[in-house]
């Protein structure tokens, strides 16, 4: 008995001790760290993040700039999305020395840092860029340098004409009614000819381009390495050591499509595999947005994103790197030409109602001034009815000129037969009968 | 060595000839074949069902898991009669009385790993007939990935035929060699099944403990790999998926080696412990 109160205290006690100490929800304090910051290519554009020293392995895709620099920084363990946080802000110190490169054990290369820009050519919230080092990255910087002066001054030049503009106008509006007391008798177009042209604001930068960086630069064929920082009196920079997987794509440059159906517009299905056919039932509207896209390993693809990321190692992941523009969809049902479809912006309208509770139109900015498109795509209206039976669709450049691996089928499903599927799957049972009963004969 | 795997044609063929036809004759062949093709059919009925409901789907091969479902039943089954057979004939002495004769354990073995592929070779005739009616009755597309899947199908059947032989080369009770054999191939197939399905689960969507159990499920599927002959047919359907007939090639070697080695493995057993096991 004696015994057993000992325990109940001791089990009571822990479980006390365990209830009074510091909640799990709380963050971790700040630690010091090596931690390498990455600037790294994911396939379409560059990605920033960071490598902690939990993490032994950067993933990187082969033969692009990938851009690591390794820093000093506060680092704290976030448990609610239970990953290591970098406090750059805080604590930003960058470290010397040569970034070694090692092949099986072996210094292959010793890398210095180099200049670097990120260029995005159709804006920064465009998905696609690239990277550009030494004189290429400062003519690139240049370049946005003179741009973006030459619109500072086109817009100094814009408010001039506007300050120009209104006080012509207002000299017009006097005048105006100065001859309308004269008793002057003005026409509409009269006055729309003689009044004041309002000045058009200039067009923005289109493009843009990163402030110059100075990183090492990875650029590496496919295989396995290791990094490690010497620092300037010749030792390695402690947790300066890495392991480095440069890969490829499995498949690559094909043709992929994002398809929004037109009853659940939400929900986009994607048929990302030329061998994937699409299975429709019943009328239904396609709304196709078709991709240049690249396959990845899902892990190491999900490693480069994020080095904290968990990925599995036997699946494979599309990745949507371009998006096709300036192409028509091609349907066609049984080889013949049904529509040739361009691309058009849609515009999702919510509306009262038990059925789908919304309505999608096609976009004109006259019919919805000032709301931007919900979505793009090409419009397709496929039915099982009316006797077309199924469909094929491709794209194409030019009239005639199809795009390799962007055909795909659509094909309707009979749904009237699925009783049938158990009727059919008796036929093992007949043959068996007929195989005895030729026995039966043959013995008797 | 020469002596222990030489075999005489005429006797195999004789073996071959008696075993296949009265399998053929009997009824568990249409049985297992009704029911592997009524399992199928639950499968695609519920599959025609989601694309009713959601009026779209993109599959590949929509065909090719019905195909699977199939494929396990009938390969348990033909497994199962294989042990059955030898065990059957170790327990009555008639391997005794045969082995008195011109059979020796490579002719035996080979023989009895001949008829059960001659006996798949008569489910391919009947999921082909099967397929090519659930095809037209649905208009699910019967594509040739389904054909190069059905091919690829006869060497994983040739895996889990000689892994049968092997079992019963190991054990010589009719019953033991049953509950070894139903138990490891139900343990791959279970390993492969639950490890794609949590494979298949966006890692979002998992809990931590079913985190831990797919990374648990990843090192035993690794360790399994070259063992379980559900993971050759595995490798194969991979290569239809991705298109690559080098793959594909490589896992019907794959199959190939990993049955000639059971096949070799088998007989030598049978040789070290005798008829009477």
């Amino acid at each position: 008995m004696r015994k057993f109160s000992l325990f109940f205290t001791l089990i009571l006690a822990l479980l006390l001790g365990a209830l009074t100490s510091p909640s799990l929800a709380q963050a971790s304090p700040f630690r010091e760290q090596l931690v390498y910051s990455l600037n790294l290519f994911n396939g379409k554009t560059y990605a920033p993040g960071f490598c902690p020293r939990s993490e032994d392995t950067i993933y990187l895709i082969a033969n692009e700039n990938n851009a690591v620099s390794p820093r000093i920084t506060l680092v704290y363990f976030w448990p609610i999305t239970a990953r290591y946080m970098a406090g750059f802000k805080t604590l930003n110190e960058e470290i010397e020395g040569t970034l070694e490169l090692l092949k099986d054990g072996k210094v292959i290369r010793s890398l210095e840092k180099e200049d670097n820009v990120v260029f995005y050519p159709e804006g920064f919230f465009a998905e696609n860029s690239r990277m550009y080092l030494d004189e290429e990255a400062h003519a690139f910087l240049q370049k946005y340098e003179k741009a973006t002066k030459d619109y500072y001054k086109r817009i100094d030049e814009y408010y001039e004409k506007m300050r120009e503009y209104r006080d012509a106008f207002n000299k017009f509006l006097e005048d105006l009614s100065k001859r309308r007391e004269a008793g002057e008798e003005l026409s509409r177009a009269q006055v729309e000819a003689e009044m004041p042209r309002q000045p058009g604001s200039p067009e923005g930068v289109r493009f843009y381009t990163t402030p110059l960086a100075k990183n090492y630069i990875l650029n590496l064929p496919q295989g396995t390495y290791q990094i490690r920082l010497r620092a300037r009196d010749g030792t390695i920079v402690q947790d300066s050591q890495k392991n480095l997987v440069a890969f490829v794509q499995r498949r690559g440059g094909t043709i992929g499509y994002e398809i929004t159906p037109g009853n659940r517009w939400t929900m986009k299905e994607s048929s990302n595999d030329p061998s994937k056919t699409i299975y429709a039932a019943g009328k239904n509207t396609l709304y196709l947005r078709p991709f240049l896209q690249d396959e990845y390993n899902d892990l190491y693809y999900k490693k480069l994103l994020d080095p904290q990321n968990e990925g599995t190692p036997e699946r494979w992941m599309w990745v949507h790197t371009t998006p096709i523009e300036n192409v028509l969809v091609v349907l066609l049902s049984k080889g013949k030409l049904l529509e040739s479809i361009k691309r058009a912006p849609y515009y999702v309208k919510q509306i009262p109602g038990p059925e789908l509770g919304y309505e999608i139109l096609e976009y004109s900015e006259e019919e919805f001034a000032g709301r931007s498109p919900s979505f793009e795509g090409h419009k397709l209206e496929v039915s099982s009815v009316s006797g077309k039976g199924n469909y094929e669709f491709h794209l194409e450049k030019r009239e005639g000129e199809v795009l390799k691996g962007s055909e795909r089928e659509i094909l309707f499903v009979k749904k009237e037969n699925t009783n049938l599927l158990h009727v059919i799957s008796i036929f093992p049972l007949i043959v068996g009968l007929v195989v005895f009963v030729q026995r039966k004969r043959s013995i008797s | 060595m020469r002596s222990r795997f030489s075999f005489a044609s005429h006797t195999t063929k004789a073996l071959v000839r008696r075993d296949f036809f009265l399998t053929l004759k009997g009824w568990g062949l249409y049985l297992s074949a009704f029911l592997s093709l009524l399992a199928s059919s639950f499968i695609l009925k519920s599959h025609l069902g989601a694309i009713k409901e959601n009026n779209i789907l993109i599959s590949s091969d929509p065909l090719n898991f019905p195909l699977f479902i199939s494929l396990v039943i009938v390969s348990f089954y033909l497994a199962i009669i294989s042990v059955i057979s030898i065990s059957r004939e170790k327990d009555q002495g008639t391997l005794e009385v045969l082995f008195y004769g011109p059979v020796n354990s490579s002719s035996y073995l080979v023989a009895k790993y001949i008829k059960d592929m001659l006996l798949y070779l008569v489910m391919v005739c009947f999921f082909f007939v099967y397929f090519t009616a659930v095809s037209s009755l649905t208009n699910l597309s019967f594509s040739w990935s389904l054909v190069k899947a059905i091919f690829l199908s006869i060497f994983l059947v040739s895996c889990i035929v000689s892994f049968s032989l092997f079992i019963s080369s190991l054990t010589s009770k009719m019953r033991t060699s049953i509950i070894w054999l139903v138990g490891i191939l139900l343990a791959f197939l279970a390993i492969q099944i639950f490890h794609t399905m949590l494979v298949s689960l966006e890692e979002e969507a998992l809990s931590s403990s079913l985190l831990y159990l797919r990374k648990t499920l990843e090192m035993v599927s690794r360790g399994t790999g070259w063992i379980s002959p559900f993971s050759y047919l595995n490798r194969g359907m991979q290569s239809i998926a991705i298109g690559s007939m080098r793959l594909y090639g490589m896992s019907i070697l794959y199959s190939l080696v990993y049955s000639f080695i059971l096949l070799v493995s088998s007989v030598l057993i049978l040789e070290a412990k005798g008829v009477r096991g």
